[in-house]
């Protein structure tokens, strides 16, 4: 290849990718909006606190930023919300252990931030963070196991199939299994898996309808976590 | 060695204060890795320190690419540059802003409440990261590079020579300033916010500095080995062309768990695994074109330009490419194994690089034939051992971190503060160590002289 040849292939060969880029930047751009909650006042207020303290300076939202502190992505859905209020205006008086300045910030300020800290919580980001497979499989999320939970468990389901990694690998992951099927499909499915799956080597859970109910709705909370 | 052109001498104006801000950069790394064990250790808290720390990286690494910028556009176009004035108010007002965006964080930092909103706009840090920088620090900012970029164009216009080096470099600083403009308006969903910011975090350091990167090794070749321009201009084409072609929709790395469509994962995935190729493309141009070398007088110059195309492939490609697929960056988004590229990313790449440009450049700036390069290479051991291991120790600690955080379900501070200490203390340590190989080469850079000092 002459230098004149490499030298047009690097022009018009980045343009061509530069347009490449720009053509999904505009369809991305298109969808944002309809993955993520409306934006109120307190939540372009709250933002703007976040920037004010240089929150990034420590934090990460989606992962991004720093990582001297927790990342806050998913902070609002999973700490009490007048916990976060008091730890933001004084982060020592609520855990003396804590490594968080008191940075001044006023109660209107805090309420502001959790607003936005609580729309951030509900953007859809494609399952980040991933659910800790062990917590998640210990139960250790702070809830008893719901009916179908214990359903599961009693039935032995995990010996052949896996939610978040821990299971079996024989038969196909549950962890999003609620995105694939409806109620109907899963309740028959139950009963006789071959009337539904050809050759399905998946014998028919033997428990009472009730049960079998239980089963199924524990099986349709299984989707990405995505809260709207 | 001498200067051809007298105004090439505008280099060393932004070397030297490219040399002192990254000593400011390693001296406040080094209070913010002390932090990580005391919190409470000195009187700036860990946001300050960690912000001057990337800003003040930042803004050295362009001030020596602009130093570079300097030096080989005189040289390419075989003229003085267009405008000495308008070069020395460029740097005197670069200085400026720059300062007085230092002191405005260093403010923030003693009063929390300081960071006021005025028309719309934070007046001391806008708050996000790496381009922490406020508004009218934007404003100014553009204005110098523009200033610069100017005087630039008018000096090659003066001969019209248009070589492949400068045009390529030139090429980079304008990508370089464009991608600077999507990060200069508001956006209120934070979404779009991170969107665009890695429009110009992404578009720096994986497209446009990666351009300047590429011409400034092709110099530096010539220079030192005195290998031919035809051969190395073409291989810089095809390496700056596959750095394009893999790192624009590489962006997509950074686009799968922001609230971002999920075909980010397929497109970031796959193009961003192949942005190594060029860089490795790179060591073997830096190897190819060194066995050549019959008689090489800046042993030192050439020697940091074969170890800044190996560190960044080590660090920007191998470090990156260890946790770029979707499928593994799942778990480790966002812990210390991004810190831990990040460093090996900056010091091989770009460090290096602007330290390379430095050696190779500056015999003839200061008029010196022959210079004593035992220091030159005692820093670089001093700081390449300690920048590895410290890449080791966080790239360890987010070992620990994602199997205990992300896998377990233990909590952040749980592990930050017992599991991790350890890893803190050498890092740590291993920063000191990076302080010493700095201190030796600000030393070097600050009295620099001819070889035989025995003159009668």
């Amino acid at each position: 290849m002459s230098n004149k040849g490499a030298r047009n292939l690097f022009i018009i060969g980045s343009l061509i990718f530069f347009a490449i880029f720009l053509a999904m930047t505009f369809d991305t751009l298109g969808q944002l909006d309809s993955r993520a909650p409306n934006i109120t006042q307190a939540v372009d207020d709250g933002k703007m606190v976040w920037h004010k303290y240089d929150c990034v300076g420590c934090h990460s939202i989606f992962g991004n930023g720093t990582y001297f502190a927790p990342d806050v992505t998913k902070i609002a859905a999973h700490k009490p919300k007048s916990y976060l209020k008091l730890f933001l205006m004084d982060p020592k008086g609520v855990n003396p252990e804590a490594v968080m300045p008191k940075l001044g910030m006023t109660s209107v300020e805090a309420d502001n931030l959790i607003a936005f800290l609580d729309w951030v919580s509900k953007v859809d980001t494609n399952g980040w963070p991933p659910k800790p497979i062990l917590a998640t499989a210990a139960g250790v999320a702070g809830k008893a196991l719901s009916a179908g939970q214990l359903v599961y468990q009693l039935q032995g389901c995990s010996n052949c199939h896996s939610i978040n990694g821990i299971g079996g690998n024989i038969a196909p992951d549950l962890t999003n299994e609620g995105e694939k099927r409806d109620h109907d499909w899963l309740f028959g499915h139950f009963k006789d898996p071959q009337k539904y799956t050809k050759n399905s080597a998946m014998p028919p859970v033997t428990a009472s309808e009730e049960e079998l109910g239980q089963l199924t709705a524990y099986m349709m909370t299984l989707k990405h976590e995505v809260t709207k | 060695m001498t200067i051809q052109y007298k105004s090439q001498k505008m280099a060393e104006n932004f070397y030297t204060f490219a040399v002192v801000l990254f000593l400011v950069q390693v001296l406040v790394g080094v209070i913010a890795a002390v932090q990580f064990i005391w919190p409470d250790f000195f009187i700036l808290k860990f946001h300050i320190i960690k912000t001057l720390h990337v800003n003040a990286l930042v803004v050295w690494l362009l001030s020596g690419l602009m130093g570079a910028t300097y030096f080989v556009v005189p040289e390419e176009s075989q003229t003085e540059i267009w405008s000495w004035p308008l070069a020395q108010f460029q740097f005197w007002a670069t200085v400026v802003t720059i300062t007085l965006v230092v002191l405005g964080y260093i403010w923030m930092g003693l009063d929390y409440q300081a960071n006021k909103t005025i028309f719309g706009t934070l007046i001391l840090n806008e708050g996000r990261e790496y381009i922490e920088a406020p508004r009218w620090a934007d404003i100014l900012i553009v204005v110098s590079v523009l200033t610069f970029l100017f005087n630039m164009f008018m000096t090659m216009l003066k001969t019209k020579k248009w070589t492949g080096i400068q045009g390529v470099l030139m090429v980079g600083l304008l990508f370089l300033a464009l991608m600077y403009l999507p990060g200069m308006f508001y956006s209120k969903s934070m979404v779009k916010d991170q969107f665009w910011w890695w429009w110009v975090v992404h578009l720096w350091v994986e497209g446009a500095w990666e351009i300047i990167a590429g011409a400034l090794l092709a110099f530096m070749l010539m220079k030192t080995i005195g290998a031919k321009r035809e051969v190395l201009e073409k291989w810089m084409y095809i390496e700056v062309g596959l750095v394009m072609f893999t790192g624009i929709l590489g962006t997509g790395h950074h686009y799968y768990w922001i609230g971002t469509p999920k075909y980010w994962l397929w497109v970031g995935g796959f193009f961003s695994a192949l942005e190594p190729v060029p860089l490795l493309l790179m060591v073997w141009d830096a190897f190819r074109t060194t066995r050549e070398a019959r008689n090489v007088t800046n042993k030192a110059g050439l020697f940091y330009t074969v170890a800044h195309a190996i560190f960044n492939f080590v660090g920007a490609g191998l470090w990156g490419l260890i946790h770029t697929l979707p499928q593994v960056n799942q778990w480790t988004h966002g812990t210390q194994i991004t810190a831990a590229h990040g460093h090996l990313a900056f010091y091989g790449a770009y460090v290096l690089l602007v330290i390379a440009m430095i050696y190779v450049t500056l015999p003839a700036l200061r008029g010196i034939k022959d210079y004593d390069p035992s220091r030159a290479y005692l820093s670089f051991w001093w700081m390449t051992i300690s920048m590895v291991f410290i890449t080791m120790t966080l790239t360890g600690a987010g070992m620990v971190q994602v199997y205990m955080e992300r896998l377990m379900g233990l909590d952040y501070e749980a592990v930050k503060t017992n599991y991790n200490l350890w890893f803190w203390i050498f890092r740590a340590i291993f920063g000191v160590g990076f302080l010493i190989g700095v201190g030796i080469f600000v030393l070097d850079y600050f009295t620099l002289k001819e070889k035989t000092a025995v003159k009668t």
